[in-house]
């Protein structure tokens, strides 16, 4: 089931919230716990069973690791197997086909494998279990006790789909006591809104620009429709994830808990490095967390630094994808991110701020153009096609698509830095009387949501581009 | 000497990890696709259906009964009756990604949907057919057959991955 759907808007969510209020606080847990299954296996009604096995296992791993906390050798045995188990599940779903390609690709095998659909949220339930068993060994928090609780830890229907990954640390507390408050459903109801309206209005609309330059061949674009469909992607996938992750975030709040933010505008970077601070934070969080800081983090030696980051991010970029093209851009990151703490930073520091921005903009949208590519081929013909290899600098279809999309555009960029809220904040607040601004706020936020859900009924099936990772 | 005995905790891990484990296999033995070409298993289809009641359609037809783009996929197989009084047709597509499963099974459940509503009131034998049509996705592949011979096409379908 997706937010963006009528079923989730108009039946699902009312549903569950009002039963979720109604019922006395000791069975609220259970009763989201119930939700969460439901919303899961409505998609995927078969791989509910492999979640539901995962919660189970992890939840023993957790009780074990405790048991064994005495015997520090054996506590180090019994994490281990937990996060084995975990990633060979992962990597048996995400990458086992991957793999076997890969070997017939470059020796002469036709190995024949059978290939499974991947389970929807793997990538993000699989590391919240992991960091549950290491936030449990490294005594940062207790065992669950309950099994309800920690099912509705790993299940979560706002954030299980498509996170943010939410660290078990965070969230501990919440799950025995948490705060409820009509104020807070009406925040979370904002967030929500907001998110819907980015998803709905602003990033399936961008998408379908961008499918459109995707469907021509690479050597077929001009430079401006190159960059078109480069700028194009940029906002759909920061509006597609973040718009989803505010939604997460509001659902949370609806439903008492307190989720970190994922996104914080990210495209006003002036460096890569800030870059990688304001997008998918929950990702590097977890990342920087369970990988980097245990690999040994920066209090090393400067190579021994350096081979931590690629590690880090040759596994970020292979999180979002078993292709080739995920890891050429994980990589990617990763050399620019080494360069720009040992080699160039100090020096982009000193720039203008014009100058970072576009430095920034420029190493984020060439590594998009990875990102989206089917193979590294295409990425590549398609990096020649920017920068003139293609059709020329200006074709008729760039030109057309920008003149009938600028407004579009323009709303885009508005709303990927914080002048759009800062925009609605302004006018909210313009009348002095507190109620009339009650009032303003309630048509603005009404208004979204209606003409967010009018773009539902007229779109087409539009799933969240982070539901394929 | 005293030896501590394995808690629950320990015992429940392996044997949870075991289940998980029976639960992959049994997916890969019923809900897996495979890697061999469109073409391939299309044949196997193809040579097995019955071709006085149904004839091969092209990407046109395909996009007028069920809104998709043939493009967007490795593959297409469609076949349907030449008749307007005949509910029977059959699918297979090779979507190019995972994400595209669910459009095409949308699609599909849309177009059942739909042919129910045509047909009821006064063909009810193929509203039976309708009601009664196979569906499977298994992988990157989705079958759908809506014919008398629905589960021998099914069964052939499965059999070809």
């Amino acid at each position: 089931m997706l937010f963006s759907s009528i079923t989730f808007l108009f039946m699902f969510l009312p549903i569950v919230l009002a039963v979720y209020y109604l019922v006395p606080y000791k069975v609220k847990n259970i009763v989201l716990l119930i939700a969460s299954l439901f919303f899961y296996a409505w998609g995927e009604p078969v791989y509910v069973i492999l979640m539901i096995l995962s919660i189970v296992f992890n939840y023993f791993c957790g009780r074990d690791i405790k048991a064994k906390e005495e015997d520090p050798r054996r506590a180090k045995f019994a994490v281990i197997f937990a996060i084995t188990g975990n990633l060979l599940i992962l990597g048996f779903f995400k990458y086992y086909g991957f793999l076997i390609e890969t070997i017939n690709s470059i020796l002469p095998t036709n190995i024949p494998y059978r290939e499974l659909a991947l389970p929807v949220g793997i990538s993000f339930y699989t590391f919240q279990a992991i960091s549950y068993i290491l936030d449990v060994y490294w005594k940062k928090a207790e065992a669950q006790k309950n099994i309800l609780y920690f099912a509705l830890y790993i299940s979560m229907f706002p954030q299980l789909i498509a996170g943010p990954i939410v660290r078990y640390v965070d969230i501990e507390e919440q799950l025995n006591k948490r705060k409820m408050s009509a104020s807070k459903i009406g925040v979370g109801a904002m967030y929500f809104i907001i998110g819907l309206a980015k998803k709905a209005v602003l990033a399936n609309t961008v998408g379908a620009v961008f499918e459109e330059i995707a469907g021509m061949p690479a050597g077929n674009l001009s430079i401006l429709t190159a960059w078109l469909g480069v700028f194009s992607y940029a906002f759909q996938i920061y509006f597609d994830f973040s718009g989803y992750s505010d939604m997460a975030i509001g659902l949370g709040k609806m439903f008492g808990f307190e989720f970190k933010k994922n996104f914080d505008y990210p495209y006003v970077s002036k460096s890569v490095t800030e870059f990688w601070r304001r997008w998918h934070i929950s990702l590097s969080t977890w990342f920087r967390e369970y990988v980097y800081i245990p690999l040994g983090g920066n209090r090393c030696s400067v190579s021994r630094n350096i081979f931590n980051l690629m590690v880090v991010w040759t596994l970020t970029g292979m999180w979002h994808g078993a292709a080739w093209n995920f890891v050429a851009w994980g990589v990617y990151y990763g050399v620019i991110l080494v360069m720009e703490k040992y080699i160039w930073g100090v020096m982009v520091d000193q720039l203008p701020n014009p100058v970072r921005h576009i430095y920034t903009g420029v190493i984020v949208l060439v590594g998009w153009v990875f990102f989206f590519s089917p193979s590294l081929g295409y990425a590549m013909r398609y990096l020649l096609a920017m920068i003139g290899g293609g059709a020329g600098i200006v074709d008729a279809t760039g030109a057309f698509l920008l003149f009938t999309h600028w407004l579009l555009y323009l709303l885009a960029v508005i709303g990927s830095s914080s002048l759009g809220l800062k925009i609605i904040k302004s006018v909210i607040r313009a009348p002095r009387n507190q109620y009339v601004q009650l009032v303003v706020a309630a048509v603005i936020f009404i208004g979204m949501f209606l003409i967010s859900t009018a773009f539902l009924v007229t779109g087409t099936f539009n799933p969240f581009l982070y539901f394929r990772f | 000497m005293t030896s501590k005995r394995p808690g629950i905790a320990y015992i429940m891990k392996y044997v949870v990890f075991v289940l998980i484990i029976g639960f992959v296999v049994l997916l890969m033995l019923f809900m897996s696709g495979s890697n061999k070409p469109f073409e391939e298993v299309s044949k196997s289809v193809e040579d097995s259906l019955d071709t006085e009641a149904l004839t091969v359609q092209d990407t046109a037809v395909f996009k007028r009964n069920f809104g998709l783009n043939a493009a967007d996929y490795t593959g297409v197989l469609y076949y349907s009756s030449g008749a307007n009084m005949s509910a029977e047709e059959v699918l297979l597509v090779k979507v190019k990604r995972d994400s595209q499963v669910q459009e095409v099974v949308d699609a599909i459940d849309e177009r059942i949907q739909s042919r129910i509503n045509d047909f009821e009131g006064y063909a009810p034998d193929e509203v039976k057919l309708l009601e009664d049509a196979r569906q499977s996705v298994r992988g990157t592949y989705i079958f759908y057959a809506c014919s008398p011979d629905a589960d021998r096409y099914l069964s052939i379908f499965s059999g070809s991955l």
